[in-house]
């Protein structure tokens, strides 16, 4: 089965696991799993309307999945998936 | 509340001197409880932003990768990001609001002058629509 790495801010809702295995045959279906093992999961990765929240990116091994099938994108047997947080910022425009 | 021991803060005051006029970024590692965030080690990273740096900055995901990686060998977690401000306040702009992540204490250094002045750390929300201002101790 592919493997979820889970950064260490969301450890704490994987029961500490800081990589878990799950079913699935494209990236939507193993985090869909992911987020059914781990229901507290679910509001950190996805909003309301049930899309990946916009800071969310996944790495399928060394690749950013936007760059390919996005959530469809196929995953087999031995494949990473990792979590990224996309973080960016600078001094321009004041709140 | 984000506290951070000497060496990190160092280590963070030296990357954000060091890249004036520029913006820097980094990881900070170290534990959370029910009282807050401790910081132990502060890793500057590179900043990826293409194009002017001196009011930009931005992560680059394989460094982020290998700081997760390197946290989890130590029994450690990654608890913030920290970046400067050049010359600037050390406020939550829009664009860091909007580029931020709930998962982490923000922590953002005025460094004007090339100098240290000032520093404020910050929890955004979910939906990047606001980001609470945190207390901020620091060890020197």
């Amino acid at each position: 089965m592919p493997k979820v790495i889970i950064p260490t801010p969301l450890r704490p809702f994987t029961n500490q696991q800081d990589a878990v295995e799950l079913p699935g045959s494209n990236v939507g279906e193993v985090l869909q799993a992911l987020t059914t093992q781990y229901a507290e999961l679910r509001k950190h990765l996805y909003n309301d309307e049930g899309k990946l929240r916009s800071f969310v990116n996944i790495y399928l091994n060394e690749e950013d999945i936007r760059y390919l099938d996005k959530e469809k994108t196929a995953v087999k047997e031995g494949d990473t998936l990792s979590i990224v947080p996309s973080i960016a910022g600078g001094l321009a425009w004041p709140l | 509340m984000i506290r951070i021991e000497k060496e990190a803060w160092q280590t963070m005051l030296q990357h954000a001197k060091a890249t004036y006029p520029r913006e820097c970024c980094g990881a900070l590692l170290g534990t959370a409880d029910a009282r807050g965030r401790h910081v132990v080690i502060a890793r500057p990273m590179r900043n990826a932003y293409d194009g002017p740096q001196q009011d930009s900055y931005q992560l680059d995901p394989t460094e982020q990768l290998a700081v997760e990686k390197e946290a989890r060998a130590l029994g450690l977690s990654v608890v913030g990001i920290f970046h400067s401000h050049p010359d600037c306040d050390a406020y939550f702009s829009k664009r860091d609001l909007e580029n931020s992540c709930p998962w982490y204490s923000f922590v953002v250094l005025s460094i004007k002058a090339g100098e240290f002045d000032h520093a404020k750390s910050f929890l955004p929300n979910f939906d990047q629509t606001a980001a609470e201002q945190e207390p901020l101790e620091y060890m020197v």
